[in-house]
């Protein structure tokens, strides 16, 4: 499959899951006037361009919308449940300092994140064995170290039922 | 219990007329009398006409009566039914109040925790401040543009003013050279006078050169 676009690496999933910021529940719309020349909107520009996929894959819920050459400074804006609008003036700023003063004021923090990693391990148990749509494994012959599944490796005599009864039968 | 509810028991039950088209035979456990609970009852069989074929002469008065009521009983029944299903979904209603209730006092607590809100709060002011600072620095910016511009304009001006005045003052010499020639301009009244003055007053523009360079201007006009 050839690369598509000028930074391809943009969408390989390793890229896409190192982006850190990951809304509040309250946040539902991301709105970012920016424009497409000028020395002032640059770090809109690579923000756009470099953090934006990172930020809708990690919420795929939330609404982005871009806005070109529409203002004179570039800025971002965001929607909350509430009716309140976040106003962030990005104007004079690298993408780094923008994905850090965003991550800051409206995103999750990381004991926030850990918590809910703990909650949603809490609700599946590692040790059962089931569908593969529930659980980790589905036999004990899966496990390396345990008795191979017969369908594959037939079992020794001395652990088949019907060799046991040929024997008692015979003696 | 019922006898009508003895459909709902796990087991055979008693049926009047075992049909044939009855599938599973008879299984350990159920009699000639019997079938199990999940079979149908009352298989739908046509027999050997179809829809579209006519009934038959002996049917031919047959008029079909519905099942008798008794009216007094219907109204006990209908009424005794009406409280039943009052009562039902009254609960049933209550239930859900109370369910969706209790979802919704958990949402808020979840949601609109003190200390999430000041922490938010906090957070948004942190904001402002930033933003205010931009402004600050934004406006600083354009106030410094605005003052550079102002600046080039002056100096563009200044030097359009001084090369109008340059401009003038070649224009000046060159009036006054002019005038200063005009003195010594031949007019049709000094024609003659200037005519006489040159004859009187030979002129000699040769010279000699030799093969060093040196020149003689003093030489014999003829």
């Amino acid at each position: 499959m050839p690369m598509k676009g000028r930074f391809p690496v943009r969408r390989t999933l390793q890229y896409l899951s190192q982006g850190d910021v990951v809304f509040k529940s309250s946040v539902k719309v991301m709105t970012v006037n920016y424009n497409t020349a000028g020395e002032l909107s640059e770090g809109a520009r690579k923000f756009v361009f470099f953090n934006i996929p990172q930020i809708q894959y990690k919420n795929p819920w939330v609404q982005i919308m871009l806005f070109r050459n529409m203002t004179p400074s570039p800025f971002l804006r965001f929607y909350l449940d509430s009716g309140e609008q976040v106003l962030v003036d990005v104007e004079d700023k690298t993408n780094k300092e923008i994905t850090e003063h965003v991550k800051k004021i409206l995103g999750k923090s990381k004991e926030m994140l850990e918590k809910e990693e703990r909650e949603r391990k809490k609700l599946s148990h590692p040790a059962t064995f089931g569908p593969k749509k529930y659980h980790l494994r589905e036999c004990m012959c899966e496990i390396e170290g345990q008795v191979p599944c017969p369908a594959f490796v037939p079992l020794p005599n001395e652990m088949r039922g019907k060799y046991k009864a040929a024997m008692k039968n015979e003696a | 219990m019922l006898r009508a509810l003895r459909r709902c028991r796990p087991g055979p039950v008693p049926l009047p007329a075992l049909p044939p088209a009855l599938g599973p035979g008879l299984g350990p456990g159920l009699g000639p009398g019997l079938c199990p609970a999940w079979a149908p009852r009352a298989v739908p069989v046509r027999g050997r006409k179809t829809r579209h074929d006519p009934p038959a002469k002996s049917k031919a008065g047959r008029v079909k009566l519905p099942p008798p009521v008794d009216p007094e009983e219907l109204l006990v029944v209908l009424e005794r039914y009406r409280q039943h299903r009052l009562v039902l979904s009254a609960l049933r209603a209550e239930f859900r109040a109370e369910v969706l209730q209790r979802q919704r006092e958990e949402r808020l607590a979840a949601g609109g925790s003190a200390e999430e809100l000041e922490e938010h709060r906090r957070l948004m002011a942190w904001n402002e401040e930033q933003n205010a600072r931009q402004r600050a620095r934004r406006e600083e910016r354009l106030r410094k543009e605005e003052e550079e511009q102002k600046r080039r304009k002056l100096e563009i001006a200044e030097k359009q003013a001084r090369k109008m005045e340059a401009f003038l003052e070649e224009k000046e010499k060159e009036v006054l050279q002019l005038q200063e020639e005009a003195k010594n301009f031949i007019t049709p009244e000094n024609l003659e006078a200037r005519i006489e003055e040159c004859l009187d007053n030979p002129r000699n523009y040769n010279f000699a050169i030799d093969k060093d360079g040196r020149i003689v201007k003093r030489t014999v006009l003829s």
